[in-house]
């Protein structure tokens, strides 16, 4: 897939929950490039962790069509595959595992692409140093600071190659200065590693660091605006 | 890390919960090895009963138990039994105890299998009917008056040696070999010459039971009948199988009792695991979410929620047996009446039994929360506070 192809389509896609009462997603159309980095902004319950659940294979639509890296998400069964191989998430709470060692908690996806514990160790590794942790892969992450676990969680989404990177609220949980850190690694990564990155805020300033801002409200895209950033 | 040693590290994450499912799963595992240990010792205990070289029959009066205390019958049916078929020796015994006089020359420990001596006479060129085929020390002689030989379990219990004496009847014994069978029973008591007990209990020319030991080709059973046929309504009989038998019984018993509580274990420990496990996914939704978002199958999610269930009964289990083990030696040192008359069995039986219920517990208890683990929504499970 090159970098003009869409790697994200979605086509009138619709979620209700309890009994349709509730629509989280009501005739929603995207396009993402691949490579793209781009923001979905709105306000809480506009449906921006709905379509981001969608995307990521988490959760299924009940109307529409969503493709992603060539998988149409309506009909493909195993979507665990799909996540292990095209997707890494990144959580507004790092989610990580409070017993394992910061390494052991980049090694974690792994698991399900059979590779041997030694390359995976390498693997993690070289992640942690990119991310500037290199000096704290024995660490429990409650050894380390807000900013430090987000970085972990950054190198446990990158660590099997993913095609894109979903980031739900990266810098929710973190003061202004760390959340820059944040963004210029997520930035510097999606650059180095080309991976497309979809990033959920409804902060503007984090919104406007992408190249697209889509606006979302009512389960519907409101607006898609290039950014000055755009390529 | 491997998958398995994740599998491991992880149901230490809450050290207590984990340490108190392990405990309660231990004590059932220690109960069913310590009551394995000890059935199993009272059952090669009773087979040593069927020991080769011993008398395969019993003769008592009829009507009697076969375990009478006193003479109940004529001396001379020794020698007529020995003229029926199928025959090949007979021994007169005498039984006695020794209750209210078992005194000692060195210290007044009252011996015996539950209190008082359990005294035995018999011709000595006659000990191997009792399977009493080898000793410490040497036999008695028939003519002697002041000679016994006592069985290991006493020997211990009243920590007595060869050479040592004892006090019985009022009169002191030269201790001149000390014996070991295997049979409980046997072991715990003490043999002098027939005349010496028969004079010492007004017993002249009287045996409780005669031993009959059959040809090699002779069928016991027959010979049994050709007996109790040539004896009607003065002799009864009963072979050493049948005495196992009898024993067996009681020991079917207790082994029943054990699977019972075996059973019981199961289920306590099932429940103590499930309600362990369901807490632990509780606690860890989110984290089982995070799993299922990074491309974990719900097999995978299963397997680790029921191997770290599975885990604990097995850590349970090592724990569990140590204490059985050691728990039956330090009981058995500690009551040495007890002690001596049971050699608790190491059969690998037992542990395997153990190991296969504490296996079971695992599963049965792990099943549940991890089908409930691997069936989460991911979406669901990364929204849980």
């Amino acid at each position: 897939m090159n970098n003009n192809e869409n790697i994200i389509e979605i086509k009138d896609l619709k979620k209700g929950y309890d009994n349709g009462k509730i629509k989280a997603l009501n005739g929603m159309n995207l396009k993402v490039k691949k490579g793209e980095f781009i923001s979905i902004m709105g306000p809480s319950g506009s449906g921006k962790s709905s379509l981001l659940n969608m995307i990521g294979g988490l959760d299924i639509a009940d109307e529409g069509t969503i493709k992603v890296a060539g998988i149409d998400m309506m009909t493909t069964k195993n979507l665990n595959k799909f996540r292990s191989k095209e997707i890494g998430f990144v959580f507004q709470m790092h989610n990580l595992i409070p017993n394992l060692s910061v390494v052991e908690n980049v090694e974690i996806p792994m698991y399900e692409t059979n590779t041997s514990s030694k390359d995976m160790r390498k693997r993690a590794l070289e992640l942690l140093k990119s991310v500037n942790l290199g000096d704290k892969i024995d660490q429990k992450p409650t050894k380390l600071s807000g900013g430090e676990r987000q970085r972990v969680a950054i190198a446990r989404a990158l660590v099997n190659k993913p095609s894109i990177i979903l980031a739900d609220e990266p810098t929710g949980s973190l003061d202004s200065k760390t959340g820059e850190v944040i963004l210029d690694l997520l930035k510097d990564l999606h650059k180095k590693e080309n991976v497309t990155l979809v990033m959920v805020t409804h902060e503007p300033y984090v919104g406007n660091m992408a190249e697209r801002i889509i606006t979302v409200l009512d389960g519907k895209c409101l607006s898609d605006n290039r950014t000055t950033n755009s390529k | 890390m491997s998958f398995l040693s994740l599998v491991v590290k992880n149901p230490f994450r809450n050290k207590t919960r984990s340490s108190l499912a392990i405990v309660g799963i231990a004590i059932g595992i220690m109960v069913i090895v310590a009551l394995g240990m000890i059935t199993g010792g009272l059952e090669s205990s009773t087979q040593s009963t069927l020991k080769a070289g011993a008398a395969e029959i019993t003769v008592s009066q009829a009507g009697s138990t076969g375990m009478e205390s006193s003479g109940s019958i004529n001396q001379t049916y020794a020698t007529d039994i020995l003229s029926l078929s199928g025959v090949k020796s007979t021994a007169g015994i005498l039984r006695a105890s020794n209750t209210t006089t078992a005194t000692t020359s060195s210290n007044s420990t009252q011996g015996g299998f539950g209190g008082g001596l359990s005294i035995t006479g018999i011709d000595s060129d006659k000990l191997s009917l009792m399977s009493i085929d080898s000793m410490n020390g040497t036999a008695f002689t028939n003519d002697s008056t002041d000679q016994v030989i006592i069985g290991k379990t006493e020997a211990q219990s009243l920590n007595k040696t060869v050479g040592d004496t004892i006090n019985l009847y009022g009169q002191n014994f030269t201790i001149t070999g000390t014996f070991e069978t295997g049979n409980f029973m046997t072991d715990n008591g003490i043999v002098m010459p027939l005349s010496t007990l028969q004079n010492l209990t007004s017993n002249q020319n009287k045996v409780s039971d005669v031993l009959v030991k059959v040809t090699d080709n002779a069928n016991v059973t027959t010979v049994s009948n050709t007996i109790t046929n040539a004896y009607p309504n003065q002799l009864s009989t009963s072979t050493a199988a049948d005495s196992a038998n009898r024993i067996n019984q009681g020991l079917g018993f207790i082994s029943t009792a054990s699977w019972a509580i075996s059973l019981l274990a199961i289920f306590i420990g099932a429940v103590g695991v499930i309600n362990t496990m369901v807490m632990t996914v509780y606690e860890r939704t989110r984290e089982i979410g995070v799993l299922k978002a990074v491309g974990w199958k719900n097999s995978r999610i299963l397997g680790m929620i029921l191997g770290e269930s599975i885990v604990l009964t097995l850590i349970a289990f090592v724990v569990g047996t140590v204490i059985a083990v050691v728990g039956v030696e330090v009981l058995l040192t500690l009551v040495p009446s007890v002690g001596n008359a049971i050699t608790p069995s190491f059969s690998i039986y037992i542990f395997l039994r153990a190991f296969g219920i504490a296996l079971l517990v695992g599963v049965i208890g792990g099943l549940y929360p991890a089908y409930r683990a691997s069936r989460l929504s991911p979406t669901e499970a990364l929204r849980y506070e």
